[in-house]
């Protein structure tokens, strides 16, 4: 049974943020609203500061908060681990959003042309690319981040569209460093696998008892010292 | 057998130039906030101040969330008082029943009205709860026990306790009479009939309390059962719940009371018993939820993990201190004013109106701060701190509803005796 | 006599269409893992879950409004 994680290294990681800009490029977010994000966290005190990163996607938990509450079942989990949002269920009531303990839901706004970069006259916008916009896996929802419909939350979706074709996420592709590892956690041969065999690892938030299906190695979790240094801070 | 009506009582059925001047003013301000939600509709809920939990530094349950927390806890008035007329037997609350009622109902309505305001697809939303709910979502028991259930338990007593006195109505002509028949859905005076009537009142305010128990814990729940919010994971919050509805709905309903005193003819069975059974149900309520507040804020600032001590410092004395200290005060006020009250056995009215007034204030402005500030700094990953600030549609839709609400009273104040009717049972 | 077996037969079966709705029909409970608990085992199983809270209450409508059987004369 394919189960799908990822690892992230956190010794090979420099904060580039190349990750958020492939997620958005391949999910075409809309402004202000990254669903990868990548911390830069300042520890110390000058001149013996530490500067260290951590990029932080949606965790697809195996006891994930976010589906517990969803009052309607559009966030629901797949056999293949990942939690998925059917935003043709979703009525917009946000209460995943509250729920999630790593605050990695985002909500639509507005009408996806208020809040786009560019201008799009003819042609087929962003938001209603194909790929997005069609239903997934063997119950058929839809569950990429396609339509942008006002009102309803969406996330990452470990790029659903790519994996269901056997590709890796846009962020894993996008990293230069070869940072992030995804693949299939229950195969011992999977890079992932092996890559959390060779170093100890963590997972953020563990004790909340949400058994996320992200793991990081070479690191540690932020501690009460962490400064976060350059936050993205845009908002809609 | 009661004397036969001559005319409608209180007022029913006539319409004054103050009233309609008082209608005209509240019509106004509803239809300000329903444009409001017609901007929302249209546009998004960017019109609004609400923004996405993270990195955008915002909150997403916001006024909206905390109107509707507040609108149930009034909902908890009413049938606490018919409660406690049918089971624990005061009868000098019995005037009051029918207006407690009769708030209880707007108060759901307005609560529904406040849940559609709040859902990015409303139409969606309510067919797709009906179509999906699922228990194991807080909001399935909001949804199916407080919208639906409760609403519908509060409208079967209502109607059940007016059916006499709407045949007593229907025996004087009016334009109205045939709404008196359909109510009063052929009602004898006999003895079997009203024997009936107490045994089904009985049964139905047994039934009810739970059920009311069970609405206002589930809405806690909401909160309390969140691992994931700081602020929020506490046992405490479906019980404070409880206190807090018990709190705003007593001294909402003194409000109502207060102004039906005044202004409407032929109500003085609302005497000074009446008033004062009122103020000190609040007082006691107001004592058990300061105690509360106080076991919250002792257990939080004593050693506290970091997330949670961030938000009890913004509250304390951070971006929420002027809210906060504010909520405070209009508790610990009223409170003293009706300690007073109660050791010097006053009986003025404008101190309790007072208090019923302060505590509502108090009431939204605590729901507000259980629901924003653990959103903007009570996140578990470090991100920046965060802010909300309503817009003017928000202010507009919550007023609009309040002013709806004031309708519907106003305007059910006119169409049937909003008090029992003297020498029938209610 | 007619009026009680209807009121209590209302209650009975609005209590029990409350349980069977909320145990067997709905969306089962349990760890989230796949797709089958997101939806209920019927669709608009939450209506019926209502109508048994409605029936409850009716029945006190019932049991008040329904008109006295016409007694023979004893």
């Amino acid at each position: 049974m394919t189960r799908y994680g990822m690892v992230i290294d956190l010794d090979r990681c420099t904060g580039c943020r190349a990750c958020m800009e492939a997620c958005k490029v391949e999910n075409n977010t809309p402004e202000a609203t990254f669903w990868m994000y990548v911390f830069r966290f300042e520890e110390g005190e000058y001149p013996d500061t530490r500067v260290r990163f951590m990029p932080r996607p949606c965790m697809h938990c195996d006891n994930a908060p976010c589906v517990k509450v969803c009052p309607v079942g559009a966030r629901y989990k797949r056999e293949d681990g990942l939690v998925a949002t059917d935003w043709e269920r979703c009525i917009g009531c946000r209460y995943c959003e509250v729920a999630c303990p790593y605050g990695v839901n985002t909500f639509n706004w507005t009408h996806p042309e208020e809040q786009y970069y560019l201008d799009w006259d003819g042609g087929i916008p962003p938001w209603a690319n194909p790929d997005l916009t069609e239903p997934y896996g063997d119950e058929q929802r839809r569950i990429a981040g396609g339509g942008r419909d006002k009102g309803v939350i969406e996330k990452c979706t470990f790029c659903v569209q790519r994996v269901e074709q056997g590709l890796n996420p846009a962020c894993v592709h996008g990293c230069p460093l070869k940072a992030l590892v995804f693949g299939d956690l229950d195969d011992p041969e999977s890079e992932p696998s092996r890559l959390l065999r060779r170093k100890q690892g963590f997972r953020l938030l563990e004790e909340v008892g949400t058994e996320p299906r992200v793991h990081y190695v070479g690191g540690g979790p932020p501690t009460e010292n962490s400064r976060q240094i350059d936050a993205v801070e845009a908002r809609v | 057998m009661a004397a036969r009506l001559e005319r409608l009582p209180f007022g029913v059925g006539q319409a004054p130039g103050r009233w309609k001047l008082w209608i005209a003013v509240l019509t106004a301000i509803a239809i300000l906030g329903w444009y409001g939600w017609y901007l929302e509709i249209s546009r998004g809920m960017i019109v609004t101040g609400l923004r996405d939990i993270g990195p955008m530094g915002g909150a997403t349950w916001g006024m909206d969330v905390s109107f509707i927390v507040y609108f149930v806890g009034v909902s908890f008035a009413g049938i606490t008082v018919a409660a406690l007329v049918r089971l624990a037997e005061v009868k000098a609350l019995r005037p009051i029943a029918r207006m407690a009622e009769v708030l209880t109902v707007v108060a759901l309505v307005l609560a529904a009205f406040a849940i559609m305001y709040d859902l990015g697809h409303p139409l969606r939303g309510i067919v797709n709860l009906f179509k999906y709910a699922r228990p194991q979502s807080p909001f399935f028991g909001t949804f199916t026990l407080v919208i639906s259930g409760y609403l519908f338990a509060s409208l079967v007593y209502l109607y059940l306790g007016g059916r006499a006195d709407a045949a007593r109505c229907a025996e004087v002509p009016s334009r109205l009479q045939g709404f008196y028949r359909l109510w009063a859905a052929g009602y004898r005076d006999t003895p079997a009939a009203l024997e009936r009537h107490n045994r089904a009142s009985f049964w139905l305010a047994i039934a009810i309390v739970p059920l009311l128990v069970v609405a206002h814990s589930t809405l806690g729940f909401v909160f309390g059962l969140q691992v994931g919010r700081p602020g929020w994971y506490s046992a405490l919050q479906a019980p404070s719940f409880v206190l807090l509805a018990g709190v705003s709905g007593i001294g909402m309903l003194i409000l109502v009371a207060a102004v039906v005193r005044r202004t409407v003819p032929g109500s003085d069975r609302l005497n000074e018993v009446v008033f004062r059974w009122l103020g000190n149900a609040l007082m006691i309520l107001l004592l058990a939820y300061l105690y509360f507040m106080v076991v919250e804020l002792l257990t939080s600032i004593y050693t506290g993990a970091e997330r949670e001590r961030a938000v009890t410092e913004a509250l304390l004395g951070g971006r929420y201190a002027p809210v906060y200290w504010s909520a405070v005060a209009l508790l610990v006020i009223p409170l003293s004013l009706l300690l007073m009250r109660y050791f010097r056995r006053a009986t003025g009215l404008a101190t309790l109106v007072a208090s019923g007034v302060m505590v509502n204030l108090s009431a939204m402005a605590k729901r507000f701060l259980i629901v924003v500030p653990s959103q903007t700094h009570g996140t578990l990953l470090p991100y920046q701190a965060g802010s909300y600030a309503p817009t003017w549609v928000e202010w507009a839709e919550m007023a609009g509803l309040i002013a709806f609400g004031a309708l519907l009273l106003a305007v059910f104040a006119k169409l049937f005796p909003i008090m029992p009717v003297e020498g029938g049972e209610s | 006599m007619r009026r009680r077996l209807v009121v209590w037969l209302m209650v009975a079966v609005g209590f029990g269409l409350q349980a069977v709705t909320y145990l067997f029909l709905a969306t089962p409970i349990g760890r989230p893992t796949d797709d089958s608990f997101s939806n209920p085992r019927i669709p608009f199983a939450p209506v019926l879950f209502i109508l048994g809270v409605v029936l409850v209450f009716l029945a006190a409508v019932v049991y008040e409004v329904l008109p006295e059987e016409k007694h023979h004369d004893r």
